[in-house]
């Protein structure tokens, strides 16, 4: 069960309407390596963890992830709001338009929708940790080129405190993988 | 390179436990990201 906060986990301002800037950051919203593949890899994989650290931690970061992911959307909403048809076609998001106006839809840079297949839960604690591990640099990746790709301060904060937080979250999930392995030693002794 | 401890074996990834020393006010730990400073590893832009 959550309880939820009617707050951003950061203040999400952008400096002006941008949406070429749109276009590239709904990647962190529903792309390979988003916001929304990370919460929903940690909280499906959370069940299949031996220790309760292990859980705790992967439910954790899963509820930050969806935090994360509330933050994205307002952020793409700024860049796009107010946005005329013309600049939307000017700025290749056309497509887009034609299948969710200016609503917020799970899709990368290129407009290919969200899939499963972005994510595993392989039944083996070790595997699974390596694959968040990966995921939270890969995350960090993505942030780094989003804010070579944007010229706006206010939006740059944003995305460098969430680049700061993938940083983070691999020290936690890198801990846990030795608590786990411990753990799994431990077991194979008797 | 560091050298591998006798308590590391092959084919295996660590990553060293933090161990706690001092902390950031919490309105500093909210504006970078990390309340810790020993994991605050901030981004250098490229250039364009």
């Amino acid at each position: 069960m959550w309880v939820y906060e009617k707050k951003l986990q950061y203040p999400a301002k952008v400096g002006r309407a941008n949406l070429q800037m749109a276009k590239y950051l709904i990647t962190q919203y529903g792309g390979p390596d988003g916001e929304l593949a990370a919460a929903l890899r940690y909280l499906t994989q959370r069940y299949n963890m031996p220790t309760p650290q292990a859980k705790g931690i992967l439910t954790d970061i899963g509820t930050e992830e969806m935090a994360h992911l509330e933050i994205i959307a307002t952020l793409v909403f700024k860049l796009m709001e107010r946005a005329t048809v013309d600049e939307i076609k000017r700025a290749g998001l056309g497509g887009y338009y034609a299948d969710h106006d200016k609503s917020l839809f799970y899709v990368n840079g290129d407009g290919v929708p969200w899939t499963a297949a972005y994510i595993q839960a392989k039944g083996d604690p070790v595997a699974d940790l390596h694959e968040d591990m990966a995921a939270e640099e890969k995350a960090r990746a993505t942030y780094q080129w989003l804010i070579d790709l944007s010229d706006d301060p206010d939006l740059n904060d944003t995305l460098k405190f969430l680049r700061e937080r993938e940083i983070v979250h691999f020290q936690r999930f890198g801990e846990t993988l030795q608590i786990v392995q411990e753990y799994i030693d431990c077991k194979k002794v008797y | 390179m560091y050298s591998p401890n006798d308590q590391m074996r092959l084919a295996r990834a660590y990553v060293p436990f933090q161990i706690y020393s001092e902390r950031l006010n919490p309105m500093e730990g909210l504006m970078k990201g990390t309340i810790f400073p020993e994991l605050y590893f901030p981004y250098r832009e490229h250039k364009r």
